[in-house]
């Protein structure tokens, strides 16, 4: 066992880094299971803090509030039907109608479970998968890694978006934002308008915080829904789920879990498309599938298992190769760089103990989610009776001064307001922000590789076509911009033949 | 977007070249970004012309039009005033209308909610976090 391996061990189980991860965990559960409110909305809340935290700490309370996140969602979609992440939709289907059976104690008991198994799977493949993939991806060169990002973005267009086009529309929009500042090459200025703040770029941070919390803020101006509903929270009896429920959760779990993982891994397809597709595949398998859609233990352990599992795949990616799997994992790649910390293989080589004290943070994750939601769940259920007229007003504060305290700079508050229209633009002409953020998150990196490697080949493209790393992704690339083309066709044809 | 590919085309023709044998000059780049941006926006217009892709026609007939201009005026407004201001003043500005925007009524419960959480909050980020946050007009208060 490499001594890495210890000494992260030693550096998660640290008192503070435990008790950042309790924090991050509590914080999760609370933000996760309020409507209108996404797990990264709560990480750019927390985010302000991080600066002046040690690295390992401040991402230790990252992952806390990214796992227990997803667990809160359910929590809202179980007691209100009103699911509290996208991740936790497919858990109203038989949460809801189980919880208003009297039973939401029940309910909650399975889907914490489901998600601590889930996520605890996920571990396992972040621990012995990542070493595997990091030492492959150092053998990656320039023309390899330019097209594992192509690859990358053009997975996320396909997944992200109802049509490819306006997905990677969104991408190379990105793109062209992160031109803005010095050129990475000769240090050349580009589009700066002799402004002396644009001369290190747009920040990363300021552009995410825009573009995630203020289309949510004008969002929920429509939601007429005050936050004051008590519903079934008042109604928990007994949490604990019963030995039959343990028996009957075994199948949905084993199917959920490893689907999560997977689908994690894959940049862009996220925790939604994970839940409903273990939901489907736990029904197709169950032997009582009638019992689904009507307060199924098993309905609710399948998607809740999936939606955690999907938290360590994410995270194989955006610790092994730099690239994220999700907004969540595109703002811990940002937090890693503000600490100096580059993802990537050379993050396992250069920062061993880092790298694996991640992953054991990330076990300690999941360990305090269950814990703290198990708890806690009766007074953390009365979060959903604080009124959005109180807590909108505090994520547009907080959001302000999350962007100021970077650099200390105005400059980037009116950075951060100006991608916040554009965030409410692209909403309304339906086009995904989440390609956006990938490409500025890989846009520098995309740039310097593509130069690079042309430089090293003496502007011949083909570069790109010999080497077999960087051929097959871009084959993959390619088949993914295909498949994406045929599903909406095939969606098309759907449409055409209902109406 | 043809419009902003074009804009973007203009500035990229604009970039100063550098003299170097054998590299990729500072403007290559967004050249390869005009090239695509040029391409999909052509794609979304085709798209937008034929009635195959048109079917979907989206909805918004929710947006409270009213409420979100006069958040973004607040915003500008809150903006252009927080150097000056300062976050404590600004920000019990910008908390208590954004109150009255998502519905509260009760102008006693704006007014103390305003104060107590914006003061809250710059406290907290000031002197816990040591986050360097201006006090503004207000800045003899804080010292």
């Amino acid at each position: 066992m490499s001594p890495d391996v210890l000494d992260g061990f030693f550096q998660a189980t640290q008192f503070n880094t435990i008790i950042a991860v309790a924090i991050g965990c509590l914080v999760g559960l609370i933000v996760g299971m309020i409507p209108g409110l996404t797990i990264s909305t709560g990480i750019i809340i927390v985010l302000p803090l991080t600066f002046v935290l040690e690295p390992e700490i401040s991402i230790a309370l990252l992952l806390g509030l990214y796992v227990s996140g997803m667990t809160g969602g359910s929590f809202s979609a179980i007691l209100l039907n009103i699911p509290g992440t996208p991740s936790a939709s497919a858990t109203a289907i038989d949460g809801n109608p189980m919880a208003k059976g009297g039973e939401a104690g029940r309910a909650l008991g399975i889907a914490i479970i489901a998600s601590f198994v889930g996520g605890l799977f996920s571990f396992f493949c972040l621990f012995f998968i990542s070493p595997i993939l990091a030492d492959i991806a150092l053998q990656f060169k320039s023309p390899d890694l330019f097209s594992l990002m192509i690859f990358g973005l053009t997975i996320i267009c396909s997944f992200a978006a109802k049509s490819l086009v306006k997905g990677l529309l969104a991408a190379v929009i990105g793109l062209a934002i992160i031109t803005i500042g010095q050129d990475p090459m000769m240090g050349t200025q580009r589009f700066t308008f002799g402004q002396v703040n644009l001369t290190a770029g747009i920040h990363f941070l300021t552009a995410l915080i825009g573009l995630f919390a203020i289309p949510q803020l004008v969002d929920n101006f429509a939601d007429r829904n005050n936050g004051t509903e008590e519903g079934n929270a008042t109604k928990i009896k007994s949490i604990f789920p019963k030995i039959t429920d343990l028996k009957q959760m075994r199948l949905p779990v084993a199917i959920g879990s490893p689907i999560g993982s997977f689908l994690g891994i894959l940049p862009g397809a996220g925790g939604p498309i994970a839940a409903f597709i273990s939901y489907d595949y736990s029904k197709k398998l169950s032997k009582y599938p009638e019992e689904y859609g009507n307060g199924s233990p098993q309905g609710i352990a399948a998607p809740e298992s999936a939606n955690n599992a999907v938290t360590g795949g994410a995270l194989i990616p955006m610790m092994t190769l730099g690239i994220p799997g999700d907004p969540v994992t595109a703002i811990l790649i940002a937090a890693l760089l503000i600490h100096g910390l580059v993802p990537g293989p050379l993050l396992f080589v250069e920062n061993g103990e880092f790298a694996y004290g991640v992953i054991f943070s990330f076990f300690w994750a999941n360990i305090f989610n269950i814990i703290i939601a198990l708890v806690g769940l009766r007074f953390l259920v009365k979060v959903l009776t604080i009124p959005k007229t109180l807590l909108m007003p505090l994520i547009a504060i907080l959001c302000v001064i999350g962007s100021y305290a970077l650099r200390n700079n105005f400059f980037d508050v009116y950075v951060m307001f100006s991608f916040g229209l554009l965030g409410i633009i692209m909403r309304w002409l339906d086009m995904p922000i989440v390609p956006l953020l990938l490409a500025m998150v890989l846009g520098r990196q995309i740039e310097e590789h593509l130069r690079v490697s042309l430089i090293a080949s003496k502007n011949d493209i083909t570069i790109f076509f010999t080497s077999p790393f960087s051929l097959l992704f871009l084959c993959l690339a390619a088949a993914s911009v295909f498949w994406s083309f045929w599903a909406e066709h095939k969606s098309k044809q759907g449409h055409k033949t209902t109406n | 977007m043809l419009l902003m590919c074009g804009g973007y085309a203009y500035l990229t023709a604009n970039l100063p070249s550098r003299d170097i044998q054998n590299s990729t000059q500072p403007s290559f780049f967004p050249w390869v970004i005009v090239a695509c941006m040029s391409l999909l926006s052509f794609a979304l217009l085709v798209q937008g012309l034929l009635p195959y892709f048109n079917s979907e026609i989206l909805n918004r007939s929710g947006i409270p039009a009213k409420r979100i201009t006069i958040a973004l005026v607040l915003a500008i407004a809150y903006m252009a005033t927080l150097p000056w201001l300062g976050f404590v003043a600004a920000n019990i500005l910008l908390f208590a209308g954004l109150m009255y925007l998502y519905g509260e009524q009760r102008p006693i419960w704006v007014v103390v909610s305003s104060i107590v959480v914006s003061m809250t909050v710059f406290i907290l980020f000031r002197e816990i976090f040591q986050i360097r946050l201006t006090a503004g007009i207000l800045e003899g208060l804080f010292r």
